[in-house]
C-alpha cells in the first residue's frame, strides 16, 4: 500500500454507493415519475380513511358542541390541547434540521431536510386543527384576528397566551412553508425538465416559478435560503416557548412553572427527531433511498434524541425538586399526589412518560443500538408515545385536582370523537405525506449534490487500478501502435 | 279578393319582419338567442343582464339559505292595560302553599308572567327567607305535564270533559251518597275551612305525606291540645335535636333557620354562640350544622329520649344503652340542658307520640315552655293524624265510603299502604281528584277537576294562629283549571265561585275594602299573639313504659328521610329541584343509600380511587321481608354504623312527566304503623342488606369530601380555639402583606404588573358568613331561576357538566386517624369571586371576559368563542361551559338529537318546551351552546337599582340592589353592597369582624371581591398547631396587627 493511498476514515461518506450527479437525479426522481406502488395505495387509502374519520368527528363536535368530548367543568382541556402541543412539538425537527443545521453548516442534513421540513409543515397543519376546532363557537374563530372592526373597534386581548399562540404558530407555519418551498424550486425545475407528460410539464412548470438555473437564480436562491434560515432559527425556539406560556403564565399548580420554555423546546426537538426517524426509516426502505439516508444519518439523529431526552429528563426532575423545595403546598400536591403517586388516578401516565422519555432513550448511549434499525424504529415510536403523555400529564393531571378539593374531577377518558379527531390528524398528516412523497422529491436533489465529493471519490476508486497496473499493461493499453 | 290595409311600406312589403318588430316593441328579449346555433358557452349576455341575473340569483340563494332560523312571533298587546309598562316588573304579595306549608312570598311578574319568587319580609318571623322548594315553585306553574282540562274516566282512559257536565254528574252522585269524604293535605286556609264547615255532609280527613302525628298527639296528651307550637331557636343557647331536620325539612324550616342563625352569628368582641347537639342515626343536613353529634340506631330513638329525660331528672328509669359514647353524650347534654334551663330547647323528629311525650317532659324539665317554646302562635302546617287516615282506609275497604274527593293528597304513592289504598279506591263509588298532575292517586280516580297553581289562584292561609297570608293570582290561569273550593261551592248549590267567596269573606273579616286591599298589598295580617299552654306530665309514665317495650333492632336498620329538594316527593317533578345537589351527599337525580364506613367494609365495598373517581357505585339490596329495593350506595362518615338511610320522594309514576319518571325508587313502602297506633314509623328496625356486586351510577356534583387541610380555601375552627387564637386568620393575612408587599405594604397594588386603574364609584362586594349558612340551598335554586341557568339532566351531571353558577361546597372534617369520627361539616357557598386581579380575564384571547369599574368580572357572551382557558385558569372552578345546546338558543337546527355521545335527558327537552320557557327571566340572556357563563352578581338587578336611583336623581341606597342568592337566604348569611361606601352593610360587617374575615385563596393574589367569615363550631376542642404562639399575649399582637389588616381593605375604600 503506498503512502498516497492512506486516508483517515473520520467520517463515513454522506452518500453511499459512489453516485454521480445523474444517478442522484435518477434515484430521487424515480419514485416521483414511476406509477405508485401497491403499498403506496394501501397506505394512502388508510390515511384518507383516517382523515374522513377525523372530519366526521369534527362535524359532530361542531354540530352538537364540545359535549361530544368528555371534558368537564374541571378538566377544560384534555386530548385536544394535548394533541395540539404534541403535533407542534413534532413540527420542530424539520425547521431545526434545515435552518439551524444550515447555519451550522452540517452537511448531513441534506439527506433528510426535505422530508423533515415537509413533516414539519404537515405537523403544524395538524396542530393547528386543535385550537381551532376545540372552540365552543368555531364559526367566530376570526375574533382572534386583530383587525379593525365595527365593534368599537374591539381588539383582541394582547395579554392572553392563546393569542400569542395564534401569532407564533401562524408565523412559524408561514416561514417554514416558504423555506421548504424555496428549497423545492430547483428540484421542481428538474422534474419539469424531465417530464414526458403534458400535465406534468404544466404542473411542475407552474410550481417551479420559471426556474432556469441561471447563476442569478442560484445566487438569489442561496441568499433567500440563508435569510429564511436566519428567520426560522429563532422561531424554532420561540414557538414552543410561547406554547409553554399557555401553561406557565397560568395560576394552576403544575402549570405555573418558569422552567417550561426550555423544557418544552427540548421536548419538542426530542419528539420531532423521533418522528423524523419513524418516517425516514419507512421512506428510505420503501423508496429505496438507503444510500442517501444512511446509517450515519440515523446514528446522528439518535444522538440528538439521547441528548434532548436527557435534557427533558433533567427538566422533569428539576420541576419535581422545585415543587418540593418551593414549599408551595398546592404545587407539591400536584406533583406528589397527582403524578408521582402511582395509586392516584393518573399516576400510571406519569410513569409511562418517565419510562418512555427519560429511561428508554438512554439505550442510545450505545453505538450498536443507535445503528440498529429495529431498535431505532421502536424507540422512535416509544418516544412519541412518551411525549404525548408528557403533555397529557402536564395538562390533565394539573387541572383535574387543583385548588378547591370540592371541584376535583371525575375520571376523564376520551370519547370516540376525541379519539377520532386525533386519528383524523394522523390521516391528514399521512395523506399529505403520501402525496408529498409521490409528487415531490423527498430528498433535496440540488442540495445533496453540493455535498457530493464526486471527483475525489472517483479518483480514489480508480487509483487502485492505476497503482496495480503494470507498466507493460499500461503501455499496452495506452500506447498507440 | 280581399282588401289589404297597410300603414307603411314596412308593413306592406316585409310583413314578417315588421310583425316581429311590432311584437317586440316593448319587450326585452332574453339575451340567449344564440343557444341553438352556438351552444350555451358561447352565448353572449349583455353586461347589465348579467348583473341583473347575478344579483337576483345571489339574493335568492341568500334568502333560501339564510332563513332557516325559526321565527318566533311575539304578539303585542292590542289594548295595553293601563297599569302595565312593558319591561317593568310588578310585584305581588301572595302565598306559597304546598302540603300544608304556607310561606308568604312576593311574586315578580314580568309582562304578565310570574318569573321569580321572593320571601315576604313583611312577616316578622320568617325574615323574608325562602326554601329551595319555594324558590322552585314558579317552575311548577309552567310544567308542561300539568293537567290542562277536566276529564272523566271512560273505560281505562280519561277523556276530556267540561265543568258543567262534570258538575251535574258529580252533584247527582253526591245527592245519593251516604258518606262523602274530602281527603286533603293539611288545610290552613280559613275560608276553605269555612266552606267545608258549611257542608256538613263532607267529612274532612287531613293527611300529611310525612306525618307529624306524633307531635300532635303528644301535645294533646301533655295538655296543650292537638297543636304544634312555635319553636324559638333564637332564644335557645342550647339546642338539642333528636333526629329533627329542623333546618331542612322539619316544620317551618325557613323560620327555624332564621332563628337558629341569629344564635349562631358571632360578635367578635364577645364570641358566644348557641350550642347545637344532634342525636341522629344518619348524617342529616341539620346534623351537619351541629356542634356535636351522637349517633344511634333508629330503633333507639325512644331510648335516647328516655335516657335524656332520666338524666335531666325527669323521674323515669333510664333504659340500658350499651354505646358508651352515646351514653356519655346523653349525660353531657343533660347537664348542659340543666345549666341552660330556660334557654334550652329540645326538638324531636320522631313521629312516635310516646317519644314526643318524653320530649315534652324534657322540655318541661328544662323550662322550655314559655321561653323557647311559644304556644301563643300554633303552627298550623301539619294537622293530619295517622289514625284518621287508617280509619278511612278501613272504611273504604269495607265499602262505607261513597264519594271520595281528593285534594293535594297522594296516598297511593306516599303512604306505606299505598297499594291497599289503590285497591280500596276501586271500592269507592265516586272518586274525584283535584289533582295538579296525573299523579299516582289521580290516575285511579273517576273524575279529575284539575286545580290551579297558587300563582293563578285567589286564596288565603293561616300558617300560624293569628297570622294570615293571602294568595292572589299573578297570571290568568294557563289551563282549564278550577279551584277545588269552587267545586265544593258549586256542588253544595252555591252560585258563588271561590274567588268571590274569599273576597267577601275577607271584606267582612278585615273590615272594609281599604283594609282588605291593604292586607292584599302587604300579603299578611298578623293579629296579636294569644293563647298559652300548661304542661301536664300525666302521660309520661305510660309513654316511658311503651318505649321500654320497643323491640330492639336487628343487625341492620333502615331510616327514611326527606331531602330538602324533593321533600315527600313534591320536588321530584321540578327540574330545578331534581338538579339541586343534596347538601350532604352532593348528589342529585336519583335514589342512593347512605351507609357508614364500617358497613361498607363489612359489605366488601372498597372505597378506593375507582370508587371516588367513577360515578359507578356498588349497588346494595335492602329488604325488610315485604319490600325490597336495590340502590347504589354513598359511603358517608358520621353515620350510625348499622343504619342505612334512603330518601323518600323518588320512584314516581310514569305519568308525572319527563322529570320525575324513572328517577330513583320509592321507599315509602318501608314505613309501617306500629300496633299501638302511636304513629307511622319512618324506619325499619330490622333489614337485611347485601351487596349485589352490580354497580350503578350516582350523579354527584362534588366527589371529594375533605378540604385536605387547605386552610387558605376554607377556614373553620372551634370556638375554644378561636377564643385562644383569635388572630389566626389575621396573622396569616398580615404575613401575606409582609411576603408579597414588603416594600409598599400595599397588598392590592403589588398584585399586578399592569398597574391599578382609578375606578371611582361603586365597588360591589359580598360577604358570606359560614356560621350562618346551613346548606339549605335556597340560594342555588334562586340563582337558577334568576339567571336562566340551564338544567342539564342526570346524564350530563354524571359527566360533570352541571351548570350551577352558585354551588355549596361541602367538606367533612374528620379525625385524622378515624375518618368515621366526623367532627363537623363545612358548607361554603362558592360562586364567582369577582377577582380584581382575575386569572380568567387575562387569558381570554378575545377579551370576552373582563372587569367592570365596579369590580364585577363580566362575561360578554356574544364575544366568547369558547376556548375554556378561563375555566381552566379559575382557581375557584366556578365557570360553567355550555357543552351542548341545553337551552335551544343555538342557531343550528336539530342539534339536540345527538345519539352516540352526550345524549340529552328528556328533562332538557322539557325545559325547552314553549310553556317551560315562560319562566325565563327576560332580563338575562339565555346562553347558547359553546359559550362560558358564570355568576354575574345578578348584574341585571344592580343595573335596575342604579337606573331607578338615577331616574330619581339620587345616589344608590345601601340594600337597594340585592343579589338573588342574598334575597333567598333565610339566615342572612349573605351580605352584599357597595364596599366603597363606608356606611354600607358590607363595609361594616367586614370592618367589624376582622378576626373571622378571610378571602378564599388570598395568597394567589387574585383579589377576590367575595369574602367569607370563618366557620366556628361550638366545641371545647383546641385544634392543634402553634401552641407557643397562642400562649404569647394576643392582646399586644392584636393591637399591633390591626392596622395591617386595613391595608387589605384600603384600596376598597380609597
Amino acid at each position: 500500500m503506498s503512502l498516497n493511498r492512506y486516508e483517515s476514515q473520520v467520517r463515513e461518506p454522506l452518500v453511499e454507493g459512489s453516485k454521480d450527479y445523474h444517478q442522484i437525479t435518477e434515484d430521487i426522481c424515480r419514485p416521483v415519475e414511476a406509477t405508485p406502488s401497491k403499498l403506496w395505495w394501501v397506505g394512502f387509502i388508510i390515511s384518507v380513511g383516517l382523515l374522513i374519520f377525523g372530519v366526521v368527528s369534527i362535524y359532530m363536535d361542531v354540530t352538537y358542541g364540545i359535549g361530544q368530548w368528555n371534558l368537564n367543568k374541571t378538566v377544560g382541556w384534555g386530548w385536544d390541547i394535548t394533541n395540539f402541543v404534541w403535533w407542534v412539538g413534532i413540527g420542530h425537527a424539520g425547521t431545526l434540521i434545515s435552518a439551524i443545521l444550515l447555519l451550522f453548516r452540517q452537511g448531513w442534513r441534506t439527506g433528510v431536510n426535505r422530508a423533515a421540513e415537509a413533516m414539519t409543515i404537515f405537523a403544524v397543519m395538524c396542530a393547528g386543527q386543535f385550537p381551532i376546532w376545540h372552540m365552543g363557537r368555531v364559526w367566530n374563530a376570526f375574533f382572534v384576528a386583530p383587525y379593525p372592526n365595527t365593534r368599537g373597534p374591539l381588539w383582541v386581548n394582547f395579554n392572553s397566551p392563546l393569542l400569542w399562540d395564534v401569532f407564533a404558530i401562524s408565523t412559524y407555519f408561514t416561514v417554514s412553508l416558504l423555506f421548504w418551498y424555496c428549497g423545492l424550486l430547483p428540484d421542481l425545475a428538474s422534474l419539469r425538465d424531465r417530464a414526458k407528460l403534458k400535465w406534468r410539464k404544466f404542473f411542475y412548470g407552474v410550481a417551479s416559478f420559471g426556474w432556469t438555473g441561471s447563476t442569478k437564480h442560484w445566487q438569489r436562491h442561496e441568499a433567500l435560503s440563508l435569510v429564511l434560515a436566519g428567520l426560522a432559527t429563532p422561531l424554532v425556539l420561540s414557538v414552543h416557548t410561547i406554547v409553554s406560556f399557555d401553561f406557565a403564565t397560568s395560576v394552576i399548580p403544575g402549570w405555573h412553572t418558569t422552567i417550561f420554555p426550555p423544557y418544552f423546546v427540548a421536548g419538542a426537538v426530542f419528539s420531532g427527531f423521533a418522528m423524523v426517524q419513524t418516517l425516514l426509516l419507512i421512506t428510505r426502505k420503501v423508496l429505496n433511498l438507503e444510500e442517501y439516508i444512511t446509517m450515519e444519518h440515523i446514528d446522528v439523529m439518535n444522538k440528538v434524541i439521547v441528548l434532548t431526552g436527557s435534557i427533558v429528563g433533567i427538566a422533569y426532575l428539576t420541576e419535581l425538586f422545585i415543587a418540593w423545595y418551593s414549599h408551595v403546598e398546592y404545587e407539591w400536591f400536584a406533583f406528589r399526589e397527582n403524578r408521582v403517586n402511582l395509586n392516584s388516578p393518573y399516576g400510571w401516565a406519569y410513569y409511562l412518560m418517565m419510562g418512555c422519555n427519560v429511561l428508554s432513550p438512554q439505550i442510545f448511549w450505545f453505538r450498536k443500538m443507535r445503528r440498529n434499525l429495529l431498535v431505532t424504529f421502536f424507540m422512535s415510536i416509544l418516544v412519541n408515545i412518551g411525549m404525548w403523555f408528557e403533555r397529557f400529564v402536564i395538562i390533565v393531571t394539573s387541572i383535574y385536582r387543583d385548588y378547591l378539593p370540592s371541584s376535583w374531577s371525575t375520571y376523564y377518558t376520551p370519547t370516540i370523537w376525541e379519539i377520532g379527531f386525533y386519528m383524523g390528524t394522523f390521516g391528514l398528516f399521512f395523506t399529505c405525506y403520501f402525496l408529498f412523497s409521490k409528487f415531490f422529491p423527498v430528498i433535496a436533489m440540488a442540495e445533496i449534490k453540493h455535498i457530493l465529493k464526486r471527483s475525489g471519490d472517483s479518483f480514489k476508486e480508480n487509483m487502485e487500478k492505476d497503482e496495480n497496473e503494470t507498466l507493460e499493461s499500461f503501455e499496452h493499453a495506452n500506447a498507440h501502435h | 279578393m280581399s282588401n289589404k290595409y297597410w300603414q307603411g311600406f314596412g308593413e306592406l312589403n316585409d310583413s314578417e319582419k315588421f310583425q316581429k318588430r311590432v311584437d317586440d316593441e316593448f319587450r326585452d328579449e332574453l339575451p340567449f338567442e344564440d343557444f341553438d346555433s352556438k351552444g350555451l358557452l358561447d352565448a353572449k349576455a349583455p353586461r347589465r343582464d348579467f348583473l341583473k341575473y347575478l344579483g337576483f340569483s345571489t339574493a335568492a340563494a341568500t334568502l333560501a339559505a339564510s332563513c332557516k332560523t325559526q321565527v318566533r312571533e311575539a304578539i303585542p298587546y292590542g289594548n295595553k292595560p293601563d297599569n302595565l309598562v312593558p319591561g317593568e316588573a310588578k310585584y305581588y304579595a301572595t302565598t306559597y302553599t304546598q302540603g300544608g306549608d304556607a310561606v308568604p312570598v312576593i311574586a315578580k311578574v314580568r309582562d304578565g308572567r310570574p318569573i321569580k319568587i321572593e320571601g315576604n319580609d313583611y312577616l316578622s318571623a320568617s325574615n323574608g327567607g325562602t326554601s329551595a322548594r319555594v324558590q322552585a315553585s314558579v317552575l311548577d306553574l309552567y310544567d308542561m305535564h300539568r293537567l290542562r282540562f277536566p276529564q272523566r274516566k271512560a273505560g281505562s282512559k280519561f277523556e276530556e270533559s267540561m265543568y258543567d257536565i262534570l258538575d251535574k254528574a258529580i252533584a247527582a252522585e253526591l245527592a245519593g251518597a251516604g258518606s262523602v269524604v274530602l281527603l286533603t293535605s293539611t288545610i290552613n286556609s280559613p275560608s276553605t275551612l269555612d266552606i267545608i264547615a258549611k257542608n256538613p255532609k263532607i267529612r274532612l280527613v287531613q293527611y300529611d305525606a310525612v306525618s307529624y302525628n306524633g307531635i300532635l298527639l303528644a301535645n294533646e296528651a301533655s295538655g296543650f291540645g292537638r297543636k304544634v307550637p312555635t319553636y324559638k331557636f333564637d332564644q335557645a343557647s342550647v339546642i338539642v335535636s333528636l333526629g329533627a331536620d329542623f333546618l331542612g325539612t322539619w316544620l317551618n324550616s325557613e323560620e327555624n333557620a332564621a332563628g337558629y342563625a341569629r344564635g349562631r352569628k358571632i360578635d367578635e368582641k364577645n364570641p358566644v354562640m348557641s350550642k347545637h347537639y344532634q342525636f341522629e342515626s344518619f348524617l342529616s343536613m341539620t346534623g351537619s350544622n351541629a356542634d356535636e353529634r351522637f349517633t344511634h340506631r333508629p330503633s333507639q330513638t325512644g331510648a335516647v329520649a328516655l335516657a335524656l329525660l332520666a338524666a335531666v331528672g325527669g323521674g323515669v328509669a333510664a333504659p340500658a344503652i350499651t354505646d358508651s359514647k352515646l351514653n356519655a353524650g346523653i349525660i353531657k347534654v343533660a347537664n348542659e340542658l340543666k345549666t341552660a334551663a330556660g334557654k334550652a330547647l329540645v326538638v324531636s323528629g320522631s313521629n312516635d307520640a310516646n317519644v314526643q311525650i318524653i320530649v315534652n317532659a324534657i322540655n318541661n324539665a328544662i323550662g322550655a315552655y314559655g321561653t323557647t317554646i311559644d304556644w301563643s302562635r300554633a303552627d298550623q302546617s301539619r294537622k293530619g293524624t295517622d289514625r284518621e287516615f287508617s280509619d278511612l282506609l278501613t272504611q273504604m275497604e269495607s265499602g262505607q265510603v261513597d264519594v271520595l274527593l281528593i285534594h293535594e293528597a297522594n296516598p297511593v304513592y306516599d303512604h306505606f299502604a299505598g297499594k291497599r289504598f289503590a285497591s280500596a279506591l276501586a271500592k269507592v263509588r265516586t272518586t274525584v281528584s283535584f289533582g295538579y298532575r296525573m299523579d299516582e292517586t289521580t290516575e285511579l280516580c273517576k273524575y279529575i277537576l284539575p286545580s290551579p297553581h297558587y300563582l293563578e289562584s285567589w286564596g288565603d292561609a293561616e300558617p300560624k294562629t293569628g297570622v294570615y297570608s293571602f294568595i292572589q293570582p299573578t297570571i290568568f290561569p294557563l289551563f282549564k283549571t278550577r279551584p277545588f273550593q269552587t267545586s265544593l261551592l258549586k256542588w253544595s248549590g252555591s252560585a258563588e265561585d271561590y274567588d268571590t267567596y274569599v273576597k267577601n269573606y275577607w271584606l267582612q273579616k278585615a273590615g272594609g275594602e281599604a283594609a282588605y286591599h291593604k292586607a292584599l298589598e302587604n300579603g299578611v295580617i298578623e293579629e296579636a299573639a294569644s293563647g298559652s299552654g300548661s304542661y301536664s306530665g300525666a302521660a309520661v309514665a305510660a309513654a316511658a313504659t311503651a318505649i321500654a317495650a320497643h323491640p330492639a333492632g336487628g343487625k341492620d336498620e333502615l331510616v327514611l328521610y326527606e331531602k330538602v329538594s324533593i321533600g315527600p316527593g313534591y320536588g321530584a317533578v321540578n327540574p330545578w329541584l331534581q338538579e339541586l345537589p343534596d347538601a350532604v351527599s352532593k348528589a342529585n337525580w336519583g335514589s342512593y343509600a347512605l351507609i357508614s364506613i364500617p358497613k361498607a367494609k363489612e359489605l366488601g365495598i372498597v372505597t378506593d380511587v375507582d370508587y371516588e373517581y367513577y360515578p359507578d357505585k356498588p349497588v346494595i339490596k335492602i329488604s325488610d321481608g315485604k319490600t325490597t329495593i336495590e340502590v347504589p350506595i354513598l359511603v358517608t362518615p358520621g353515620m350510625n354504623a348499622n343504619t342505612i338511610a334512603v330518601a323518600v320522594g323518588y320512584g314516581r309514576g310514569a305519568k308525572l312527566g319527563r322529570t320525575a319518571a324513572g328517577v330513583g325508587v320509592n321507599t315509602f313502602p318501608f314505613a309501617s304503623m306500629p300496633g299501638d297506633g302511636s304513629g307511622i314509623r319512618y324506619f325499619v328496625s330490622n333489614v337485611t342488606v347485601s351487596n349485589t356486586g352490580r354497580k350503578d351510577k350516582v350523579a354527584q356534583t362534588q366527589i371529594h369530601n375533605s378540604y385536605e387541610g387547605r386552610v387558605e380555601v376554607v377556614r373553620e375552627t372551634t370556638l375554644a380555639t378561636y377564643r385562644q387564637k383569635p388572630n389566626e386568620i389575621l396573622d396569616f393575612r398580615n404575613k401575606l402583606v409582609e411576603t408579597y408587599a414588603k416594600s409598599t405594604g400595599n397588598f392590592r397594588k403589588e398584585a399586578t404588573l399592569y398597574g391599578d386603574h382609578e375606578k371611582p364609584g361603586i365597588k360591589w362586594g359580598m360577604n358570606i358568613d359560614m356560621n350562618a349558612c346551613t346548606g339549605c340551598s335556597a340560594c342555588v335554586v334562586a340563582c337558577h331561576a334568576e339567571n336562566n341557568v340551564p338544567v342539564v339532566g342526570k346524564s350530563e351531571v354524571l359527566r360533570y357538566h352541571d351548570m350551577h353558577w352558585l354551588r355549596i361546597d361541602r367538606y367533612f372534617v374528620s379525625d385524622e386517624k378515624d375518618p368515621d369520627n366526623l367532627k363537623g361539616v363545612v358548607f361554603q357557598p362558592m360562586l364567582c369571586q369577582h377577582c380584581d386581579n382575575a386569572p380568567c380575564e387575562n387569558v381570554c384571547p378575545v377579551a370576552a371576559t373582563n372587569h367592570s369599574t365596579e369590580g364585577i368580572n363580566q362575561m360578554a357572551y356574544n364575544r366568547c368563542i369558547g376556548t375554556r382557558y378561563c375555566a381552566n385558569n379559575c382557581p375557584f372552578k366556578v365557570r360553567r361551559f355550555n357543552w351542548a345546546d341545553y337551552t335551544g338558543a343555538d342557531s343550528f337546527p336539530n342539534n339536540q338529537d345527538q345519539k352516540l355521545v352526550g345524549v340529552l335527558d328528556p328533562v332538557v327537552h322539557q325545559m325547552n318546551d314553549a310553556v317551560s320557557r315562560m319562566v325565563l327571566n327576560p332580563d338575562v340572556t339565555v346562553r347558547s351552546r359553546g359559550v362560558m357563563e358564570k355568576c354575574s352578581f345578578c348584574i341585571q338587578r344592580l343595573q335596575h337599582a342604579k337606573l331607578d336611583a338615577k331616574k330619581e336623581n339620587r345616589p344608590l341606597k345601601d340594600g337597594e340592589a340585592k343579589t338573588a342568592c342574598q334575597q333567598a337566604c333565610s339566615t342572612n348569611a349573605i351580605v352584599f353592597g357597595d364596599a366603597r361606601d363606608e356606611h354600607s352593610a358590607i363595609s361594616q360587617v367586614r370592618l367589624n369582624n376582622p378576626q373571622r374575615l378571610f378571602y378564599s385563596l388570598e395568597q394567589l393574589h387574585v383579589l377576590p371581591n367575595v369574602s367569607y367569615f370563618s366557620k366556628i363550631r361550638n366545641t371545647d376542642e383546641i385544634i392543634g398547631g402553634n401552641e407557643h404562639e397562642a400562649a404569647g399575649g394576643h392582646d399586644e399582637e392584636h393591637g399591633a396587627k390591626e392596622p395591617a389588616a386595613e391595608k387589605h381593605e384600603e384600596a376598597a375604600h380609597h
